[in-house]
């Protein structure tokens, strides 16, 4: 492993579902020559690319989980978490972004800027991950990279500059002239590995002076000595191009664009040298993890190889081994050997095996740097833990999580089943944060939630084929919530003196709707009517109540509670009477309280040919939708709206059906909102039939 | 209750004459100003005074994504609560949101035609049905004064009365008739005219044309913060 820390890129691919991104990986490993031939995704010859390390990804054709791997540029180490496109597994994409320090934001030359890309984006923002955006496809029929540029602009805000402008489009795409240097680029042999530099084709000149005008000038926003050599018409060394362009980009004020069609293999090499000269090192970027000792409060951490570890484990994998923990080192070495410490169950951890991961095969190595990305084998711990030097007690900042908003009973099918299920959900809840499962009480079925059907399609499926668990599966249910809708009194009183020592605790106050949190507490009891010590009871009491709703048992959400009275014993209050009244409480004041059920409203975005426009709308429209927009892009359309996941199961057939097939839907959780009252009737129609079986 | 507080204190109401809208429908009505005074503002308070009186207002972007243009009525609705200390904004957001429809075009992608035969699609499958049509961003270049006229049509046809948004350049001078020279010609077609004109750090709202123009209309303003409309202090 080499020394040198600048010349490390720890980088992440990001896109759209179909953009491309795992063929492109597939090609920056061949001409990095970590494979010797390529495979493509849905290829014919049955191997399907080198990332697709799951056997349910070469089936379907899309990337489920991310595959670190690593290569060598030019004297550079490149390390490449290739990332879902999926909307439904953007946790993967949000946890490869936490670790990683540079991306290259994959968009299709033909598709554009699309919704995923939207999301995806945004989840770069928030992790401020520098990027380079690469317009793959230019091949395509269709193709229009400078139409993507604007996009990249218009609707992403990026500052977006072609480095790149492309020889030929479509059936006609030779290569590009590279806007730096001012040289044409081709790619020839069999696989493109050769690249040729050629004088720009005369018919290119004038745009590519135009475009490079364009680029220098927005360059030379990051730099005063690049702006000095304009102002004194110099000749503008590459070098001092390149400079600024970094500059910016590492800021997020620029986003560099380049061009080619990895199928095709024209123009992957300019981009890994993009990599290397414009994505950040890890040097160049400032971490923090979180003083346990001190409040949280922030600390820097530094690329120093001799400090203390701090590292984050952010995957984790089940191989034919046992587990497989991806780790990224942010400050120290790790050694083979060596104790660490995992700050949220305060063990003591030896490192074993150590690895590089190259897609589903494996290098052994004895250390791993600050900066670098590899795994550590049999090391028990969950997705997201840290990892630091005995006496250390710092943590990485959490990640982002958001809550499952649906949830589907699974049944095994027999006894090995039941075994085999069991240890499939341990890892599943293990690896992704917002799987989740358990059992419910009352049915005894094991239930599993998540962010979409297809997300807990993936997971019962990976349950067959990895776990050989069979298991049958029940209808999905939505997560729904229960909130008041005004402020209510109550004045509850817990009396029990009959056999044994006596209960008793008065509690008053009211509650209120809470726009903004799920619960809130407020003590506002003077002259200790309530005695000190049984407040934190009270509030205990009071939170107990959350879990299942009064009205219909659905969690409880939104809810501001203060207390402003009370009385107490001197002999029979107790904590638990306490507890008890404040239930009381709450079940007095939330019935006067206009209690009513929330449900989850997905951000649904689909893009269709115009020609499907209107069936598109209609079938938003009957799902109790509210189009926010409509969006046009010549020849497709792009509608966005909002619709109750509960009316969105089996969507995407009829999608299918009502657009031959030509369009396609992405849908991730926006908010909760108030069912109407003839869907509220339904509910409370169904959950007594189901109260009645049950008795 | 909340709809009616903000109705009642809308100072747009004040430019109005005895109903609540400033045109009829099948109209046309136009704010000019030069660029990043507040046209799109002025355009968004029109329709959220409109959506909050349960109006459908259908508004058409041209080059700024749907996503930009749901925002500034996100914010603009959030500034007029806070200025008048509604509560509830999200509740009121949920209200108001399902009377108001984006389309946004690039602008050689927009043609009436085109808009006609979209609004046929959402009126059939009852969708939506608007009553104001806003047309924000459209360059009024000569080629395109002809769409005008079709508007017009199209408004009287789908009975809704029409806001366009028109940019008008610093280094031009006014026409002998005192309107910004992108309007020559074409002015009759126009019921209302509200020009915004920045002088010092105000913005004014001056009606070049409608029920109340010259002296006998109020002083309003844009205020330069949040770029809502208000009575001059």
């Amino acid at each position: 492993m080499k020394r040198e820390l600048d010349k490390v890129r720890n980088i992440g691919i990001s896109a759209h579902i179909d953009s491309g991104k795992t063929t492109l990986t597939e090609r920056i490993l061949f001409y990095t020559q970590r494979i010797h031939a390529i495979h493509d995704v849905k290829g014919k010859d049955g191997v399907g690319a080198t990332m697709d390390s799951m056997e349910l990804e070469k089936e379907r054709g899309i990337t489920i989980a991310s595959a670190a791997t690593y290569c060598e540029w030019k004297d550079h180490e490149i390390n490449i978490i290739d990332t879902p496109g999926h909307v439904d597994f953007t946790i993967e994409v949000e946890r490869s972004l936490r670790v990683l320090d540079g991306a290259i934001l994959v968009l299709c030359s033909v598709g554009g800027v699309q919704s995923q890309s939207i999301t995806v984006d945004q989840q770069m923002r928030r992790y401020k991950v520098p990027c380079i955006a690469f317009i793959n496809k230019c091949d395509r029929s269709g193709a229009n990279p400078m139409r993507v540029i604007g996009q990249l602009r218009d609707k992403l805000g990026h500052n977006a500059v072609a480095m790149q402008i492309p020889i030929g489009l479509e059936a006609d795409h030779e290569g590009v002239v590279d806007l730096v240097t001012m040289q044409a680029l081709y790619f020839d042999g069999e696989n493109g590995e050769t690249v040729r530099f050629e004088e720009i084709p005369a018919a290119l000149r004038d745009e590519a002076s135009v475009r490079r005008e364009e680029l220098v000038d927005a360059a030379s926003m990051f730099s005063d000595e690049l702006t000095e050599a304009i102002l004194e018409e110099q000749e503008i060394a590459p070098d001092l191009l390149l400079d600024a362009l970094r500059a910016g980009a590492l800021k997020r004020e620029i986003t560099p664009v380049f061009m080619g069609s990895a199928y095709k293999n024209k123009a992957v090499q300019p981009l890994l040298d993009a990599v290397n000269r414009i994505l950040p090192s890890p040097m160049d970027v400032v971490n923090e993890a979180l003083d346990l000792d001190h409040d949280e409060a922030p600390v820097s951490l530094k690329s120093d190889t001799t400090a203390p570890i701090v590292s984050l484990a952010f995957k984790l994998e089940d191989g034919p081994y046992g587990q497989l923990t991806y780790l990224r080192v942010y400050q120290g070495t790790i050694k083979k050997g060596d104790f660490v410490v995992n700050v949220r169950t305060g063990k003591k951890v030896k490192i074993g095996r150590l690895v590089r991961m190259h897609a589903n095969q494996m290098e052994d190595i004895d250390i791993l740097r600050a900066g670098y990305i590899g795994a550590l084998f049999g090391v028990d711990c969950a997705s997201g833990d840290t990892f630091v030097s005995p006496g250390l007690n710092l943590t990485m900042t959490s990640m982002f999580v958001p809550n499952p908003v649906i949830s589907l009973a699974v049944v095994p099918k027999d006894n090995k089943a039941q075994v085999n299920m069991s240890k499939a959900l341990n890892r599943f809840s293990k690896e992704d944060p917002t799987f989740r499962t358990y059992v419910d009480d009352e049915t005894g079925e094991t239930i599993i939630e998540g962010m979409g059907e297809l997300h807990l399609e993936v997971y019962v499926e990976r349950m067959k084929r990895e776990y050989s668990a069979e298991v049958s599966t029940g209808q999905p249910r939505v997560a729904y919530r229960e909130t008041i809708t005004r402020r209510a009194e109550f004045n509850y009183t817990h009396k029990k003196q009959t056999g044994g020592a006596g209960q008793y605790g008065r509690v008053a106050g009211f509650m209120e709707p809470l726009a903004d949190g799920d619960f809130e507490f407020e003590n506002k009891v003077v002259g200790g009517s309530i005695p000190t010590q049984f407040i934190a009871a009270v509030e205990k009491g009071f939170r107990n109540c959350l879990a299942k709703g009064p009205k219909m048992e659905y969690p409880v959400t939104g809810v501001k509670i203060q207390i402003n009275d009370g009385a107490s014993h001197a002999v029979d209050s107790s904590e638990m009477a306490f507890q008890a009244a404040a239930r009381g409480a709450f079940h007095e004041g939330y019935g006067r309280a206009k209690p009513t059920i929330l449900e989850p409203i997905m951000k649904v975005v689909v893009e269709t040919p115009t020609e499907f426009q209107g069936q598109v709308m209609g079938t938003i429209n009957q799902r109790r939708g509210i189009i926010l927009g409509t969006q046009d892009e010549g020849n497709m359309c792009v509608v966005e709206s909002q619709v109750p996941l509960a009316e969105m199961f089996g969507y995407s057939t009829v999608l299918r059906s009502s657009t031959q097939g030509k369009a396609q839907f992405t849908m991730e959780f926006a908010l909760y909102k108030q069912v109407p009252q003839s869907v509220a009737e339904e509910l409370e129609k169904k959950y007594a039939e189901a109260k009645k079986s049950v008795a | 209750m909340l709809k009616n507080e903000l109705i009642m204190r809308n100072p747009l109401r004040i430019l109005g004459n005895d109903t609540d809208d400033l045109i009829p429908a099948g109209g046309c009505g136009a704010v000019v100003s030069r660029a990043g005074v507040g046209k799109t503002s002025l355009l968004v308070q029109i329709a959220l005074n409109s959506m909050l009186r349960d109006q459908q207002v259908l508004h058409i972007s041209i080059d700024d994504p749907v996503r930009k243009v749901n925002l500034w009525y996100k914010e603009m609705l959030q500034d007029l609560a806070d200025r008048y200390q509604v509560q509830q904004i999200n509740e009121l957001w949920e209200r108001v949101l399902p009377y108001r429809f984006i389309m946004a075009f690039h602008v050689d992608g927009f043609s009436v035609p085109r808009l006609r035969e979209r609004l046929e699609e959402l009126r059939e499958q009852d969708i939506f049905t608007p009553q104001v049509l806003l047309i924000d961003g459209l360059p009024l270049d000569d080629e395109r004064r002809e769409m005008l006229a079709e508007v017009k049509v199209l408004a009287t046809d789908m009975r809704m009365h029409v806001w366009f948004s028109i940019l008008s350049h610093r280094h031009e001078e006014p026409a002998a008739d005192g309107l910004p020279l992108q309007l020559a010609g074409v002015a009759d077609r126009f019921d209302v005219i509200l020009q915004l004109q920045p002088e010092g750090k105000d913005i004014f709202v001056r009606a070049l044309k409608g029920p109340r123009t010259g002296e006998a209309q109020p002083t309003l303003q844009l205020d330069p913060t949040t770029m809502l409309i208000k009575t001059a202090s």
